[in-house]
């Protein structure tokens, strides 16, 4: 057994808030506005259809497949070779995706409060950071991931002082030219909710994985409802500008003012936005260490974790010169790549282990 | 070449190196083979300019570029 640390479901409810949300929220309330305009807050809405999805999806194939991950149960369905061959697309997908997390965050935190510092130097300490918690195993990830989440779902409050700037009619007219402009706004989304099947590497460690669902519906209900928010109050605040801004929720914090001394609160953006990521970047960082140390069936990951860190850091910067091409690829190429990986393939690994008969495994708790 | 990246990346390895490679002594081969694989692969993968050299985000761009121009994404 590669791993002997447990979690509960609540944990890792938990943990998916910010894995989910930490780039979202800063990142995809301008690409959502680009196409929605100002029905940019029912984009979240429709995006988490892919939440519960791929969610459903993972959960599924856990319960037929108990203590297995996809990269384990992938070869069982469909057989050695298009097995591995499933697992090593799934392995590069994490991989390549974690890289371009540590370039957003890195890209954020350089153009946002240290312009003169190398990019290299503040992704690769966040990367090292990650490393160690995740050489602790799936525990260490989840105690620190727990402690960060409730800071970071926390942070929602420091908007509120915006109130009397706000707009409500902004919001208006809505659906003015129908559904589609929405449907458009919810493509870059709903692939940051197709990351809900990164449960498929936690849930073999669950203790009570029956309440696997419960936990995982609300994790994306708690996301949509905080996209919602977000766009909602930037909306509000900004009507059609938000388009232009890259990061209108920094923009928006920088606003605020209360008694007429007290501000700067987007070094509290900052914050959540440094503990939102170490999540997000250690999970994803876990599955792909624990997933490569399954694909090779070695006896233990903990050694894979720094080596696979610094391709991280390296995938971070490989033919990304600026951030101009980052957005580029985020927003057009991203969001059909994910799709298929994280809720084409489960589906179609769903579909072959239903037609042979392969009936759930009644829970035996260990 | 460039020699601040191939300090840089050398001393980045080296200490990982020597962080994993004495707790590694009881590991099956296979373990220390892919360890020692990975790290080799990251140290090579570091010496070239790879932020102007095309990689996996030109492939993957090339590949679902019909796809996102179907989507009327750009």
């Amino acid at each position: 057994m590669l791993e002997k640390g447990k979690i509960t479901a609540f944990q890792m409810g938990v943990i998916m808030y910010p894995t989910i949300l930490a780039t979202a929220v800063l990142i995809v309330p301008a690409i959502s506005a680009k196409f929605a305009r100002n029905d940019l807050w029912l984009s979240p809405l429709l995006a988490s259809l892919s939440g519960f999805l791929t969610m459903a999806l993972a959960y599924q194939l856990h319960r037929r497949f108990p203590k297995q991950s996809v990269i384990q149960y992938g070869e069982k369905i469909a057989g050695r070779a298009a097995g591995k061959a499933i697992g090593l697309l799934f392995l590069l997908f994490y991989l390549h995706t974690n890289g371009l997390i540590v370039r957003q965050y890195a890209d954020f935190v350089s153009s946002a409060f240290m312009p003169n510092t190398p990019m290299i130097v503040i992704s690769a300490s966040l990367v090292a950071v990650v490393s160690l918690s995740v050489r602790s195993g799936i525990e260490g990830v989840a105690r620190s991931s727990f402690f960060c989440s409730l800071l970071f779902a926390g942070a929602a409050v420091i908007l509120l002082p915006l109130i009397p700037d706000l707009d409500a009619k902004n919001i208006l007219p809505i659906m003015e030219h129908g559904i589609l402009p929405a449907i458009r706004g919810m493509i870059v989304p709903q692939s940051w909710f197709c990351e809900f099947f990164l449960i498929s590497f936690l849930l073999p460690y669950v203790s009570n994985a029956k309440d696997g669902l419960k936990w995982g519906t609300w994790s994306v209900i708690a996301v949509t409802m905080a996209l919602v928010y977000t766009n909602l109050f930037i909306l509000f605040l900004y009507g059609e500008r938000v388009q232009d801004l890259i990061y209108p929720m920094l923009t928006a914090t920088r606003y605020i003012r209360i008694g007429g001394f007290i501000e700067n609160f987007e070094s509290i953006v900052m914050m959540i936005w440094v503990l939102g990521n170490f999540v997000k970047i250690s999970v994803f960082h876990y599955a792909v260490s624990i997933g490569f140390a399954q694909w090779l069936r070695l006896t233990d990951f903990k050694a894979l974790v720094f080596p696979i860190g610094v391709l991280v850091v390296l995938s971070s910067i490989w033919s990304l010169p600026d951030f101009q091409l980052v957005g580029f690829y985020i927003s057009n190429t991203f969001p059909i790549y994910a799709t298929i990986i994280q809720a084409g393939i489960p589906a179609l690994l769903y579909l072959i282990a239903l037609m042979r008969g392969q009936a759930p495994v009644r829970a035996t708790q260990s | 070449m460039r020699w601040d990246v191939f300090l840089g990346s050398t001393v980045a390895i080296g200490a990982i190196f020597a962080f994993e490679w004495p707790k590694m002594k009881r590991h099956p081969l296979k373990d220390k083979a892919a360890f020692l694989v990975l790290l080799l692969f990251g140290w090579g993968l570091a010496q070239f300019d790879l932020q102007y050299m095309s990689g996996p985000v030109t492939f993957l761009e090339a590949v679902f570029r019909p796809f996102s121009k179907m989507l009327n994404m750009e």
